[in-house]
């Protein structure tokens, strides 16, 4: 009889190896981040790595502290009064909570989607170009490529290209949050944060939107809170899953959605009580 | 019955009866000044009556009716009149009889049981007239140069003299008005260069020879003016009145003269806008009595606006600071609270801090700094449009700083995160996109404040507001907005016509017609406002919801 | 039932599901042991009324994996399982097949007790009979590991598999010997060869389960690997 010694087979390996990012791949190196509201602690020391140009997504039950974190990656949580923050989080080898940093430039160049589409009452055009009327951009040449570009990018430019100054006001659910992703892309942001961007929006509207951010990633690091596990494990390349402020797991979106190391993870992508 | 309780159907009919009693005060109020008022410019027919009076004369009352009521007989037992013993009451008419200069009371009250005759004469005519008020009696002949010449040529002659009378209008209140003027900044700067020190007589030569080609021009525009004169005097009406007095109406007296008998319908109604039209864009003459209400309307809308103007940043302004920037701490809630309760001070409370404060510190204070020369005649320093309309701004201030604060706060807050998100700042997402879509409860609150301002008097007649101003306070003389002139308001207007003229009785139609124009304009003032928030809500409509 | 292998879902529907189809398993489990057990009993015995009723009752064990397979294709429409829940249906799918298989490795025994043997050849089948017995305790445990999730077991069992297959090895020998011997008798050891490979390829199958319990429990593919990989469960 032949023996042959058999070689260990392995599944998919992941892309990259979340413990041991070189530089040029951390688009947002966060560390021990801890965020107090007042004195009650909504995040304990978070810490971690998150890759350029791949989709990651944050999730856990209501409260844990994504949406929190997600806002502290462009200052929005300085709009809360007793929001107070200690640790860093590095764009750029920059920690945005240094002093000097401007809040402005820092949302610039890391935009934001909200839970609800949130197009301003003005047309679709103003809605896009809005960003750069902020920075002062007049050329109207630029302007018009920077919306047909953005719409493009948003897989909108088809449904609104002829209706560009109607109201955007008057654009589906899920229209609007496409206008509202191609309104944050277009003063090219790096790192685009989207929250729950499609939890108001039906299944169909949902789809569009996954698939748009899986065609973002390749411009934009993408990072996406969603209570939705199907569609984290749908959309992103690396799942983070927290829970009461702690980040109890962060891992590939395969493995952690296949085999979590963590019992709570596992509670959690598996619908059980903690 | 218990049943009909449960059912709520009670409750119901509670609540319609609640609207139906406020809706039909509203109409009844809308109805009643709105007849009283109109009817004042609807040509009446005239009356003559042939009577006898109770000592047994017989006499002839030519007029318009103008009351009727019924008396109790017992009232007139001592005119012995010859009355069916069973008639309990009397009617008895009120009858305008006008023809100023041959009685002095233009109104008559006549028994129905005395008269004898009553009938409509087509030849009856009524004359408006520039004083003493209207004629009515009967048109004997027209002078032309001393010559009686045919009526028919009377309309041509009117057109002629009212031709004149414009000319002259214009004479006097716009050349010799703009001489004047000048002469009186003349006199001025001449004055401030005394105070300064720095007049020298090189200067004074100046002056003085500008001043003397000024009153060089006055006096020739004067004998323009005297030329004119003469030439409307030219001509005159020969009319008689009841009784078959004769009197002479020169020309230039004569405003209108109206066959009200002869005329048809359509004619009436012709009239009828007519008269509303000159009431609209006439000058008030006779103390208010009579003519227009032009000066009224114009001060009213002028001040109106020109409180909106000063009240609309300012409460906006206030609003968006205890919103957006202030701490939401007790102070702030104190603020606010005194900011709502400000809106109940009563209005005449107002007019006291605006008299004290704006018009005698202010104003006195600007007088010294920049009108000296014109002390110890006051320029600020006493009531006029400006104060009035700041006052106002005041009084309505928390109308618009409430009504604004409320529009900001009803703004989604993930607008405004959506716009801070994209890198705008705070002042940027203000001006951007938070004024924008608030601007519909913005305009809420200005619409609040036009209503009470437009409707409020009793505080302007502290600060500004007079039975008769003799200019307007926009005009064609540099600067052309005087803003430290009085004004006339229609709702003073009103009180002073109604009460303080010195034939109540005359006037009373007149503060119907007066209180009806100014319901017209104050819904005039909110219906354009609420058609401009009703197109700024049309356009943000998405985020009321 | 078992809650260690279910848990607390928030859904008690899910819940129900998933035990539903853990006890199908378990009953498919039972009869196919049963199948098997009556198999080698009808062989040893040489009874054939037993062996037609094994080869009557196959169309049972068909049925439940009909059946199981249907259920698991119903809780991933519905449930889109993931992490635990996920390889619970995974293992499951994958056991059931291995079980169908069994279940005709057994038909497949059963036939031979429908052959007549001589009285020298029954010593054959006493060998076979013991493999048999071998192979039907390692279902038993790898049924039993199953049942509960045990790991330790599984690993246990898993290892069973080269001791039969040294048997197996020295119960061909054997028959090649007998073979060789006597060239009339190989029609008949032919068949005995046959269910010395049926019980053979039930333990690999049994293997097969026992890597289905390691994967559920601990999230690793184990098949495939070195004995090294494996101790270092």
């Amino acid at each position: 009889m032949i023996s042959v010694t058999p070689k260990t087979l392995t599944g998919i390996a992941p892309k990259i190896d979340l413990t041991n990012l070189s530089p040029e791949q951390v688009a947002l190196d966060i560390k021990n981040l801890n965020l107090y509201y007042g004195d009650k602690q909504a995040l304990n020391n978070i810490t971690m790595s998150i890759p350029k140009g791949q989709v990651t997504a944050f999730i856990g039950p209501s409260g844990c502290g994504k949406s929190t974190l997600l806002r502290c990656i462009n200052r929005m949580n300085d709009l809360i009064d007793i929001c107070k923050v200690s640790g860093e989080i590095n764009l750029h080898g920059v920690n945005i909570y240094d002093r000097q940093v401007d809040v402005a430039q820092l949302r610039r160049n890391v935009g934001m989607v909200f839970q609800r589409p949130n197009p301003f009452p003005k047309t679709i055009y103003e809605n896009v170009i809005y960003g750069l009327r902020i920075t002062g951009e007049k050329n109207r040449r630029v302007l018009d490529e920077a919306v047909e570009n953005s719409l493009r990018n948003a897989a909108l430019w088809n449904e609104v290209k002829d209706r560009l100054f109607e109201s955007a006001l008057g654009l589906s659910g899920g229209q609007q949050q496409r206008l509202v992703i191609a309104r944050a892309i277009a003063v090219q942001p790096e790192v685009l944060l989207l929250d729950e961007p499609t939890s108001a929006l039906d299944p169909i509207s949902t789809l569009t939107i996954e698939e748009l951010i899986n065609d973002l990633k390749k411009q934009f690091t993408v990072v996406i809170v969603t209570h939705n596990m199907q569609q984290a494990a749908r959309v992103s390349d690396q799942t983070a899953f927290m829970y009461m402020g702690d980040l109890i797991e962060y891992s590939d979106t395969n493995t952690l959605f296949t085999t979590p190391k963590k019992k709570k993870t596992e509670d959690y992508i598996t619908g059980r009580y903690g | 019955m218990n049943k009909w309780f449960k059912s709520g159907s009670p409750w119901i009919w509670l609540s319609a009866g609640g609207v139906s009693i406020s809706l039909i005060s509203v109409l009844g109020l809308l109805w009643l000044i709105a007849s009283r008022g109109l009817s004042y410019f609807w040509p009446a027919e005239l009356y003559q009556f042939d009577m006898v009076d109770e000592k047994g004369i017989a006499t002839e009352v030519i007029g318009e009716i103008y009351d009727r009521e019924r008396i109790p007989a017992s009232q007139l037992a001592h005119l012995e009149l010859n009355l069916d013993p069973e008639q309990t009451s009397i009617e008895r008419l009120l009858i305008k009889t006008g023809n100023r200069e041959l009685v002095s009371l233009d109104f008559r009250w006549i028994l129905a049981p005395q008269i004898i005759t009553t009938s409509t004469p087509e030849k009856l005519v009524v004359i408006e007239r520039r004083t003493n008020g209207n004629f009515y009696g009967f048109i004997k002949q027209l002078i032309l140069d001393g010559k009686p010449v045919a009526f028919s040529r009377f309309d041509e002659l009117l057109e002629r003299v009212d031709n004149f009378q414009e000319q002259l209008d214009k004479l006097q209140k716009v050349d010799i008005g703009a001489i004047n003027y000048q002469l009186e900044r003349l006199r001025l700067k001449q004055r401030k260069h005394d105070l300064d020190g720095t007049l020298t007589s090189a200067l004074e030569e100046e002056f003085r020879q500008q001043s003397n080609s000024l009153n060089k021009e006055y006096v020739q525009l004067e004998e323009k003016l005297m030329q004119l004169r003469n030439n409307i005097a030219r001509d005159a009406l020969v009319v008689t009145a009841m009784n078959g007095e004769e009197i002479t109406i020169n020309f230039e007296h004569i405003l209108k003269l109206s066959f009200n008998n002869q005329l048809s319908i359509i004619d009436k109604i012709n009239v009828f806008f007519g008269q509303i039209i000159d009431f609209v864009l006439d000058d008030p003459r006779e103390a208010n009595t009579e003519g227009g209400v032009f000066p009224a309307i114009f001060g009213t809308v002028l001040m109106v606006l020109l409180m909106t103007v000063i009240v609309s940043p300012l409460g906006v302004i206030a609003a968006i600071y205890l919103h957006e920037y202030a701490g939401k701490n007790a102070l702030t809630k104190l603020l606010r609270i005194a900011v709502i309760n400000l809106a109940g001070v009563p209005s005449i409370v107002y007019g006291v801090f605006g008299l004290g404060f704006f018009v005698y510190m202010v104003g006195g204070s600007l007088d010294q700094l920049f009108y000296a020369e014109n002390l110890p005649g006051p320029t600020f320093g006493t009531p006029g449009v400006l104060w009035s309309a700041i006052t106002l701004a005041i009084l309505t201030l928390p109308v618009v700083i409430v009504s604004t604060e409320e529009g900001l706060s009803r703004i989604p807050a993930s607008m405004r995160h959506g716009s801070l998100a994209l890198g705008a700042t705070k002042i940027e997402t203000l001006w951007r996109i938070i004024l924008p879509v608030a601007s519909p409860a913005i305009m809420t609150g200005i619409i609040l404040a036009i209503a009470r301002a437009a409707g409020e008097v009793a505080p302007l007649m502290l600060v500004g507001v007079v039975k008769m101003a003799p200019n307007l306070p926009l005009d064609g003389n540099f600067p052309f907005l005087h803003l430290d002139r009085k004004f006339m308001h229609l709702g003073f207007h009103i009180y002073d016509v109604g009460f303080q003229s010195p034939n109540v009785e005359a006037a009373r139609p007149l503060v119907y017609a007066t209180a009806t124009l100014l319901v017209t304009i104050i819904v005039v003032l909110n219906m354009t406002a609420v058609k401009i928030r009703n197109n700024l809500r049309e356009k943000y409509h998405a985020l009321e919801q | 039932m078992d809650n260690v292998i279910v848990g607390r879902h928030i859904s008690g529907q899910f819940n129900e599901d998933l035990e539903s189809v853990i006890n199908q398993v378990m009953q498919m489990g039972g009869l196919v042991e049963q199948q098997l057990s009556n198999a080698l009993n009808s062989v040893s015995e040489n009874d054939e009324g037993l062996a037609k009723r094994v080869l009557a009752n196959d169309y049972q064990v068909n049925q439940m994996e009909v059946s199981i397979d249907d259920s698991c294709t119903r809780i991933i429409a519905k449930r889109q399982p993931a992490a635990g829940d996920l390889r619970l249906i995974l293992a499951i799918l994958k056991t059931i097949a291995d079980l169908e298989r069994i279940g005709d490795e057994a038909i497949k025994i059963a036939k031979v007790a429908l052959e007549s043997y001589s009285g020298k050849q029954q010593d054959l089948l006493v060998n076979l009979d013991n493999l048999g017995r071998r192979v039907l305790e390692y279902l038993q445990a790898a049924l039993d590991a199953f049942t509960r999730m045990d790991v330790d077991t599984a690993i246990k069992a898993h290892s069973t598999d080269d001791k039969i297959n040294r048997e197996y090895e020295a119960l061909m020998r054997q028959l090649m010997t007998y073979m060789m011997e006597d060239p009339r008798s190989i029609p008949q050891i032919m068949s005995v060869i046959w269910s010395a490979r049926a019980l053979e390829r039930i333990g690999d199958r049994c293997q097969n389960i026992c890597e289905y319990i390691i994967y559920f429990v601990k999230g690793k593919d184990v098949r495939h690997t070195t004995a090294e990989d494996f101790k270092n469960l």
